[in-house]
């Protein structure tokens, strides 16, 4: 049972849509990781799809590039949340609307 | 599979849970990857994102405690519509093109046999600065995090002096 491509790329693209949805409505900075991930995992759902239904790639060229985008995708993951856990310590909040301090 | 997609609509609702809607998004994310026949990135899927990265983000949020849902959901109408007026036109676009790409390669139904072999020699061969260049990024990112959340003002262990 092979989902057609342009379905793969439909539910990516509404992924990526509500990940963008989740950057730019959410206030706390832990929630914006998550529509980042969601976002991210758009573009390895399209990656995936275009390495499966392109021609037979024997470099595994899409498979790769998913996996080493998961990989930093964590890294990425890691970084932030101890940067938001470090900001946690010194202001006592994850809302962006009160890290303000930079305001000129 | 498209109860993907409407988890990921769905998973706006609240903060707390979008956490674990997150999980679940990812966990579906992987099954469909199995589906399609990429089985071992939907295995690594599973274990990086369910295992790892929504692990990660459920502990801090446990740490950091959102509080103020309250006033979330009452700031929530201006952000919702300012949000969705940028989202939209992101969306209408994405939709269109997907739309427009005529003639899409159907698939082949026989599901690629990819042994591990393979994988792992094109892994440690072609890609091998790539591997490289992941270890060392991985391993800066583990200094930098246990420098982040290490607390400043606890002095370092010293050691104890006779």
């Amino acid at each position: 049972m092979m989902p057609p491509l342009a379905l793969l790329l439909t539910v990516s693209s509404l992924l990526f849509t509500c990940g963008l949805f989740a950057v730019l409505t959410r206030r706390n900075a832990i929630l914006i990781l998550v529509g980042i991930e969601l976002m991210l995992n758009a573009a390895n759902i399209n990656f995936i799809a275009f390495w499966r239904y392109g021609p037979p790639d024997p470099d595994l060229t899409g498979l790769l590039f998913v996996l080493f985008s998961i990989a930093i995708a964590a890294a990425e993951a890691a970084v932030g949340l101890a940067i938001i856990l470090m900001v946690f310590r010194h202001t006592r909040s994850t809302d962006l609307n009160r890290l303000n301090s930079l305001h000129g | 599979m498209i109860l993907l997609a409407a988890l990921g609509a769905v998973w706006k609702a609240r903060p707390v849970h979008a956490a674990l809607l997150l999980a679940l998004t990812l966990a579906l994310t992987a099954g469909l990857y199995l589906t399609i026949g990429a089985d071992f990135i939907g295995l690594v899927q599973f274990m990086v994102y369910v295992g790892a990265v929504a692990v990660l983000i459920v502990f801090s949020l446990l740490i950091t405690r959102p509080g103020d849902e309250a006033e979330e959901l009452a700031r929530r109408p201006g952000a919702v519509v300012g949000g969705l007026a940028c989202v939209l036109p992101v969306a209408a676009v994405l939709l269109y093109a997907v739309s427009q790409a005529g003639d899409l390669p159907p698939g082949t139904d026989a599901s690629p046999t990819l042994s591990l072999a393979t994988l792992g020699q094109s892994l440690f061969t072609t890609y091998a600065p790539a591997v490289l260049a992941v270890g060392v990024l991985l391993t800066a990112v583990m200094v930098g995090a246990v420098l982040f959340a290490r607390d400043p003002d606890k002095k370092p262990p010293t050691r104890s002096d006779p």
